[in-house]
Parts: C-alpha cells; structure tokens; sequence
C-alpha cells in the first residue's frame, strides 16, 4: 500500500513537471511568434516609410522645369541658371565641410571639362547649412572665404555660386550633401542625385541632360 | 534566435546597407532618412550634484544612430568641423573644461587613401562644469556634424538638458 503511494505520488510529480513543461514550452514559442510577428510588422512600416519619404521627395522635382536659381558667386556677381538654357546643366549643391562633396568634386571637374564642347556645364552651390541671417556680412565672408580655399584647391573651372541654403525650399530641402540635379537643354531637370555613387552613374546622366545617352 | 532579438535600429542598419547596392541612385532611401532624423542622442546623466563653486568632472554619454559617424573634437583636416559641448552663458553653471574621447581611424570606402577622426556608437564627454548654489535646469548644447559613407548632413546643434544642483 505504502510502496503504491509512493509510485502514484511520483508519478503525479512527474505528470505535473511534464504539464509544467509542455505549458513553459507553449508560452515561449507564443511570444516568440508574436515578436516575430512585431518584428515582421515593424519592417514593412520601416520599409513604406522609406518608400514613401522616397516618393515624396523625387517625383516632386523630376521630370517638371528646374526651380529659377539667381545667386552671387564668389566675386558678388549674379549667376542666373535660366541664363544656360541651351545647355545640360549639373547643379551641385555641396559644403566645404562635407568629405564626400570632396570625393566627388575631381569627377565634376573632369566631366565639365570632358563635355563642355557638346554644351554642358556644371553650377556649384556652396550650401554650408549656417543660417546665415540676412545681412550677416562677417558669417557670408567668412563662408566665402572657406569655399574660395576649397576652390583653388580643387581647381573647380566652373562657376561656383554661395548661400545655397536659401534655396532649400524651392529645391527640395538640400538635406544632405552632395545633393544634384541634372538639368536639360530645355531646362527640364531629368534626375537627381543625393549623396555620392560614382563618376559612372553621373557621366550616364551627363549624357541623358546631353540627349546622347539613355542615363 | 537573434533574429528576435532585432531592434529597430538594427533593421535601420540593414535598410542603409541594402540600399546602396541598389544601382539606381536617384535619392537612396536610407540617405534621406539619415537627413531627417537626429544623429546623435543624448543619454544620462539627467540630474547631477556638485560641490557649489567647486569644478566638477562629470561624464556625459551620447550615442550616434546606427550607419553614421561624427566628426571628432579634432578631425583630422581644417574643412571638417569639430564635434564640440558648450553650456551657455548665465545657465548657473559654467563648463570649465572638457575633455574629449579620442577619435577612431574611420576612411570612405570611396576614399580609402584618406584617415578621418571620428566617432560612431557611443562616446562620452568628461565635462568640468562649475555650479552655483542652488537648481539649475541647464540648456547645454552639443555641436556636430553627421555623414553615412556617401553624404552628409549639415552642422547640427542639439540640446543638452541637465538638472544640476550645486550644494
């Protein structure tokens, strides 16, 4: 009597540890599902989001004539783009402070040089991100002469225009550097660019704004 | 099992490294959302308490969202801007000093020639910060400028929020 207690007793422990276990198990891979669910969940918003802020910002310039730009460059004289209608235009938006404006400028500089003939030209916008207010003479001087260095040291040959910042608004927000627009000869911007890939994608495009590639 | 242990912020990673191998590159996705969020993220200490009149050291943590990195307190070429802490004036408590972490060896993978000075993940700035007796709910200022490997955000000044109380 006493030994079958005992076997009833173990085994109602080892039925309980069983229960204990099958339920511990049951609830673990439910929360493993439902965070993998959450996970799941989380990376298609991630992805719409970035989808979305995608779509939002390039069809919105793309395709639809360049926004009028009228800055000084470096000498105080006023450079117009309307004024390289007729031409392919790369507009390039870029700060001194920014390494891979620094990457990219030599490529600049060797496809101006490369396709000036067939009427292309590249527009540099020094866009430094200071919110100068307007009148600030000593910030603008200062930030002229921190682009005028960067310029000689680049040996940029074309024109190179400052307070880039005020055109954020028309241009999409220029959130980030290097920001550029490839502009037709009809005055059509046909893609655009931020941040830096290669010389290749950009050459594509230099061709596409020329009417002498698909880009 | 790692995979649930994924954060947003790694997912974010993983987003920023999928995207450049994309061969259109008309406005890369992860780009633009790096240009619309804040870089760096100010973490603790929230309060402090210091002698009254007596400099201070006080370690201060930040940490920079994942893909991208800022510049040091000495980058390594004059064009670049340094990151830089800064307590404003009249705050009832003045930054003496600080010293700042040394920057890592960090180079663009279309620049492999070039050594920056950076700093990625987390990083921490041991102000020296003077307090005048009493609660002050101080306004300090982190100055930074944030790139990925292929753009750059503008110079961007983010608000320090500490509660110090000099004793």
């Amino acid at each position: 009597m006493k030994r079958n207690t005992i076997v009833i007793g173990i085994v109602l422990v080892l039925l309980t540890i069983f229960g204990w276990a099958g339920w511990a198990n049951w609830e673990y891979r439910k929360q493993a599902a439902d965070k993998q669910h959450s996970l799941e969940a989380q990376k298609d918003q991630l992805a719409a989001d970035a989808a979305a802020s995608t779509q939002q910002y390039s069809p919105s310039l793309v395709n639809k004539p360049a926004p009028a730009l009228t800055l000084e460059d470096l000498n105080g004289n006023k450079v117009s783009l309307a004024s390289y209608k007729g031409k392919a235009v790369l507009v390039n938006f870029w700060a001194t402070w920014c390494g891979p404006c620094k990457i990219e400028t030599p490529w600049l500089v060797e496809l101006r040089n490369q396709y000036a003939s067939q009427g292309f030209e590249v527009i540099g916008i020094s866009t430094e991100g200071d919110d100068l207010a307007p009148g600030d003479t000593a910030g603008l001087a200062k930030d002229k002469a921190a682009i005028a260095k960067f310029v000689a040291a680049e040996h940029m040959p074309y024109p190179v225009l400052v307070n880039g910042d005020s055109l954020a608004d028309k241009w999409g927000g220029l959130d980030a550097m290097p920001t550029s627009f490839y502009v037709n000869r009809d005055g059509t911007i046909i893609a655009a660019q931020m941040g830096i890939t290669s010389k290749h994608d950009m050459e594509a495009y230099v061709r596409k704004a020329l009417g002498t590639g698909k880009g | 099992m790692m995979s649930m242990r994924c954060t947003p912020a790694v997912l974010l990673l993983t987003l920023a490294c999928a995207a450049p191998a994309q061969q259109a590159p008309a406005f890369d996705s992860s780009t633009r959302s790096i240009a619309k969020g804040a870089a760096v993220e100010y973490l603790f200490p929230e309060q402090i308490s210091v002698p009254a009149g007596k400099p201070t050291s006080v370690a201060l943590h930040f940490r920079i969202a994942p893909g991208l990195h800022i510049n040091s307190h000495t980058p390594k070429d004059a064009y670049l801007l340094p990151t830089t802490f800064s307590i404003p004036a009249d705050s009832g408590a003045a930054l003496k000093d600080a010293a700042y972490p040394q920057g890592t060896d960090f180079v663009l993978p279309l620049d492999p020639d070039t050594k920056l000075s950076v700093y990625t993940g987390e990083f921490t700035i041991d102000a020296h910060i003077v307090a005048e007796r009493g609660n002050h709910l101080v306004q300090a200022a982190l100055r930074y400028q944030a790139c990925n490997n292929n753009a750059c955000m503008p110079p961007k000044t983010v608000t320090v929020p500490i509660d110090v109380i000099g004793q």
